[in-house]
């Protein structure tokens, strides 16, 4: 990641082991080189907020359920939260 | 005419081939890092090589052939790092996604950079040595080499750019 860059966390591995995908069959969808999910993924990349919305759009989920500037919580933790828990 | 050992060879120099390929496009940072390093001063060793061997006694054919031996691993590295960036500087590969054209675009920078750099240095340099009194002469001896750098080097800067800056690739999964 260049200088500078703030990290965007992400759960792209957790959502593409959770829908039996490969970095392969993901990038195909997406129309991107499967090394940049990879890249993505370890946090070495950035997506832009094209590829980012394409990313949630594919997933049918909010960007922000899979992007964040902040360490993400495991999903686990989110689903199972107790009521009036804040993250 | 094709025989079944031909075809056979053919298809495992295919295979040496496509593996020996694969093998560069997982080069960890620190080895293609070392790639870079052997890519930049290997010329600027081999032409240093040469200098000093024409100053003995040694056969002209000797010292050519031991300028070639010196300048082997260079063009091995420049070789090294045109295949790492197989096709991603001059976008001669089908499809460059967002973060090749970024990669691109870093390796461009760093090599304007670089040559600034270089050339800055070049002219400091030249302009202190002739400003104390010396005089600089221009024959083959400093203007060919001088010139095959321009002419190896400046088409290969944003590959090797691109070799220096990529991170470790993932793990396929």
């Amino acid at each position: 990641m260049p200088e500078g860059q703030r990290r965007v966390y992400n759960r792209l591995a957790v959502l593409r082991a959770e829908r039996g995908l490969s970095r392969k069959q993901l990038a195909d969808k997406l129309s991107i080189n499967y090394q940049t999910i990879g890249y993505i993924e370890r946090g070495d990349y950035n997506p832009s907020l094209e590829l980012a919305l394409g990313i949630a759009e594919f997933f049918r989920l909010p960007v922000e359920a899979i992007f964040s500037l902040k360490p993400m919580t495991p999903l686990s933790a989110e689903i199972f939260r107790e009521p009036g828990e804040t993250r | 005419m094709f025989t079944t050992s031909d075809t056979t060879t053919g298809i495992k120099g295919i295979e040496v081939s496509s593996t020996t390929a694969r093998g560069i496009e997982y080069l960890s940072r620190s080895r293609r890092r070392l790639v870079v390093v052997v890519a930049l001063a290997g010329y600027p060793v081999a032409v240093a090589v040469l200098a000093g061997l024409k100053h003995t006694s040694l056969n002209r054919w000797l010292v050519l052939a031991l300028f070639i031996l010196a300048l082997l691993p260079t063009v091995a590295a420049l070789l090294v790092s045109y295949r790492y960036a197989r096709g991603r500087i001059d976008g001669r590969r089908a499809r460059l996604d967002e973060r090749d054209r970024a990669l691109r675009q870093q390796a461009y920078a760093l090599s304007h950079h670089l040559l600034a750099t270089i050339l800055t240095v070049a002219a400091a340099v030249t302009v202190i040595y002739l400003t104390s009194g010396n005089v600089l002469r221009l024959d083959a001896n400093n203007v060919v080499p001088a010139t095959m750098w321009v002419i190896v080097y400046i088409p290969a800067l944003p590959s090797v750019m691109l070799a220096w800056i990529e991170t470790d690739q993932p793990v396929d999964a």
